[in-house]
């Protein structure tokens, strides 16, 4: 399986690849692009990409000498046709300087890029939101070469359409970052924090009522105020634990590590890192953790004992434990209807 | 709402005729009576039918009580539905059981209702429970598809049902935080460049529907290749797998997982919403039912709605028949 990273700045290309990244990701707003259509609508990321095409040109190169793939991300949910020729033109350019996938959501474009430039690599974004064979079937048809799979997918339903379309890379989010919604049925912005960041961590408070008008049983309202506190604790988790570390400067936050061994045996292509946005140090800390894990995989160690390894990580077996920081959180429910210790480092050799 | 968000703004002026739509005080609902459209009724739980068929006044009190709006409620009265949509394009958890859908097939015969499914993002699991669904459906009968997947096996395995491009498919920006439309980036339907348009003919996709903007205007329904349904009166703004009205079901780690259980709470429990942050408010009214945000459309917005069909730009009106 391979590592595949964000990156926002040249400067992280050949750390992240030193660190066990095989594959980079970056997006690009051209000033004309921002000129033309603002600079939110290139692919939702308005704080993460690079900022123009000759910085693009020597990611790649930069990229390619430190012997890692360079993806663009041309992820927005939705494109205009001038949007659509506008990113035609910047996959041109890419073509030309050697890059080697786009990264596309809208249907529409990964249509025109695939009659435009056939021989490019499209990768399926997770914001198409594709989560069963027939529609991977259909990406395959329309020329993808790979498909990102939204953070909301099971294991046995990654590894069901693994198998069901072998001549489709299927990548997976192994750490970071959180959405609450579906990426691609979400159709709002993140705001700047000031105005109520993105909408899952906005403030909002909740009125709880009966649909038909009745008013609400004192239990039921007891029931729908613990259930408001639970979500809350699981909204710190998917944000990465308030966006925390540990004190070597690991992350915590969503995280997939210990579904290695099942991705190995399902068929999984490449690991996804999120989070263009965030801080070199974190990206840093990211591809290690999960090189880590994945060696201690591809080297033959006992699933269990991967995960174990996982797990001990970070000091932060309590967190493992509510299955709230887990992106594959049945992992946590097999293991505990299987009764298996999963954290004894001693059983993994882990430090 | 200023500097901070200098950078959601479009830095050459938008097209004055789009805004001024959008702002101008359009004529009320009252001066553009409904003619010439159908209407479906929205039920994830159909019953009592017979409501729809009866007259005007009772028309006009059924939907008086389920949408909380006298004016819209006036305005639709007078058009009798001709068409059920069943089912949920937002979750998978309700799909109607086989036995659920045969007798909603039947009822709504008696009624008189045409019966459309509504189909949500397919996991493998729904995909082939759909199958079951469609192999009772008449030929003809519509399936709204909210997933490329599942219009693709519709069109490979059951093609004698009429595909539907849901308005899941049809992605536009309706953030309610925004409230200025200077601030909102473009926001059209997306269905008009000729790729798509490609990709409906490929799937044999013969209508589409789609959420109005939040700041709808005349351009709003130009470029629709295929007939068009249009919801209302809300748009939703966001849905997830994750359900958060499901955690009543459930406890453990999968509390808030995708992996989908619950006991179908949302059908009894909604929630208004509002924001608390000093200095922010929503322009819209904002409700979540189980895992989807919905806001509800201004005045102004139903009144361009209704514009445009009166222009004959819109084939069918789409309307939720429970109240969120």
């Amino acid at each position: 399986m391979k590592i595949v990273a964000p990156i926002r700045q040249l400067d992280e290309i050949a750390a992240l690849a030193r660190a066990g990244a095989d594959e980079l990701y970056c997006g690009v707003t051209p000033r004309e692009w921002a000129e033309r259509f603002g600079g939110a609508s290139a692919n939702r990321r308005p704080g993460g990409n690079l900022p123009s095409l000759a910085a693009l040109a020597e990611a790649v190169a930069l990229a390619h000498r430190n012997g890692v793939q360079l993806s663009l991300v041309l992820n927005a949910q939705q494109y205009s046709v001038e949007q659509i020729e506008f990113a035609l033109a910047i996959a041109h350019r890419y073509v030309d300087m050697g890059g080697d996938a786009v990264i596309a959501s809208d249907p529409g474009l990964l249509l025109a890029l695939a009659e435009a430039e056939p021989e490019l690599r499209i990768h399926v974004s997770s914001v198409a939101t594709c989560r069963n064979a027939d529609g991977a079937r259909l990406y395959r048809e329309l020329g993808a070469r790979r498909l990102i799979l939204p953070r909301d997918i099971t294991l046995d339903e990654a590894a069901e359409i693994a198998a069901a379309v072998p001549d489709l890379e299927i990548e997976a989010f192994v750490l970071n970052d959180g959405c609450v919604y579906e990426e691609g049925s979400c159709n709002t912005l993140h705001l700047p924090g000031a105005l109520g960041g993105p909408i899952c961590l906005d403030r909002y408070a909740y009125a709880h009522r009966h649909r038909d008008g009745r008013p609400l049983s004192a239990a039921l309202a007891a029931r729908l105020q613990e259930n408001d506190e639970a979500y809350r604790r699981w909204l710190w988790y998917r944000f990465s634990c308030g966006f925390t570390t540990t004190a070597d400067g690991l992350p915590f936050g969503p995280c997939g590590l210990c579904a290695i061994p099942a991705f190995g045996r399902g068929g999984i292509h490449a690991l996804k890192i999120a989070g263009r946005e965030g801080p070199p140090e974190r990206k840093l800390a990211s591809v290690r953790m999960v090189r880590r894990i994945l060696d201690a995989h591809d080297n033959g160690e006992a699933p269990a004992a991967v995960m174990a390894r996982a797990r001990n990580l970070r000091p932060a077996h309590e967190h493992c434990a509510t299955g709230f920081m887990c992106y594959y959180p049945e992992v946590v429910s097999r293991a505990s209807e299987a009764a298996q210790p999963l954290c004894d480092g001693r059983a993994a050799g882990a430090q | 709402m200023s500097a901070p968000l200098g950078f959601l703004r479009r830095p050459s002026a938008p097209a004055s005729a789009s805004v001024a739509a959008s702002t101008a005080s359009p004529p009320s609902l009252a001066a553009l009576p409904a003619t010439g459209v159908a209407i479906a009724v929205a039920m994830v739980r159909p019953r009592a039918l017979e409501r729809l068929g009866a007259d005007t006044p009772a028309r006009a009190a059924f939907w008086s009580a389920t949408l909380h709006d006298e004016a819209l409620a006036a305005w639709l009265a007078p058009l009798r539905p001709t068409r059920l949509h069943v089912g949920s394009e937002f979750c998978e958890r309700l799909l109607p059981e086989p036995a659920q859908l045969a007798r909603t097939l039947a009822e709504a015969s008696v009624a008189g209702l045409e019966v459309c499914l509504r189909t949500p993002v397919a996991s493998p699991e729904v995909l082939r429970a759909l199958d079951a669904l469609f192999a009772l459906l008449p030929p003809g009968a519509e399936v709204v598809v909210n997933d490329w997947g599942v219009a693709l096996r519709l069109r490979e395995r059951h093609p004698l049902l009429q595909a539907v491009a849901g308005r899941i498919l049809c992605r536009m920006l309706k953030d309610p935080r925004l409230g200025n439309p200077q601030y909102a980036p473009p926001a059209a339907h997306g269905f008009a460049s000729p790729w798509t348009r490609r990709l409906l003919a490929r799937l044999g996709i013969a209508r589409v529907e789609i959420d109005l903007p939040l700041f709808a205007s005349a351009d709003s329904f130009a470029g629709v290749p295929l007939p068009l349904g249009v919801h209302l009166p809300f748009a939703f703004v966001a849905k997830g797998r994750m359900c958060r009205t499901a955690g009543l079901a459930r406890e453990g780690p999968e509390r808030f997982a995708a992996r989908p259980f619950c006991h179908h709470e949302c059908l009894g429990l909604a929630a208004r919403t509002e924001r608390t942050r000093d200095g922010t408010h929503d322009a819209w009214e904002t409700l979540h039912v189980g895992n989807t945000v919905f806001c509800r459309h201004s005045a102004a917005n139903l009144a361009t709605l209704a514009s445009a069909v009166a222009a004959g730009r819109v084939a069918r009106l789409i309307v939720p028949g429970e109240t969120l």
